[in-house]
């Protein structure tokens, strides 16, 4: 097999983080569709109406705000732990 | 060594392109399958109420907007996850495990 030039190689390696970051984003929409749609979908109507709007804002929001919330707990935890 | 040759893929160790593209073929049935019975799924506990004789205009209206409401939803908390990356960069880093 042919070695790959340090060129080459960066590139690769660019591609494949570039690739990675997008399957993450899309499993990340993924789960907030299954979160979501539950609680702010009822019954589909012919267009996302404001309401459904304002609920799904808030609940990409309101997780999102939750995840920081316990990622910096455990942190300080984590921190005090080591002292 | 002689790096110019491997542009173009052709370096990346040569895949017969016939089978390559039966292999993309395939990979997009199968997520199209996938995306049928998981949208299946949902739109059935949304629309479907009393299963009776037949499927009725407004069960089938329903989820005719159940698919592109989803399809909406998607693309809602897409846009909305880019903001939000946008304006708070850490969280990204706190998802990614």
């Amino acid at each position: 097999m042919a070695e790959l030039g340090e060129a080459d190689e960066a590139e690769l390696q660019r591609l494949v983080a570039a690739e990675q970051q997008k399957a993450q984003f899309t499993a990340q929409v993924h789960h907030f569709m299954e979160l979501c749609w539950d609680k702010c979908v009822e019954k589909p109507g012919y267009r996302l109406d404001s309401r459904t709007e304002n609920s799904l804002s808030s609940c990409v929001d309101c997780f999102i705000d939750t995840t920081l919330a316990i990622t910096g707990r455990f942190a300080q935890i984590v921190q005090k732990g080591g002292q | 060594m002689d790096s110019s040759s491997s542009s173009s893929g052709a370096g990346l160790g040569a895949v017969d392109p016939q089978l390559q593209h039966f292999i993309e073929v395939e990979t997009q049935k199968q997520r199209f399958q996938q995306l049928v019975h998981q949208m299946t799924e949902l739109c059935w506990e949304k629309c479907m109420d009393k299963p009776g004789p037949k499927l009725d205009s407004r069960a089938e209206a329903c989820f005719v907007n159940c698919v592109e409401r989803f399809i909406d939803t998607s693309q809602f908390i897409l846009n909305r996850l880019e903001q939000t990356q946008k304006s708070k960069p850490v969280f990204s880093e706190s998802l990614s495990d």
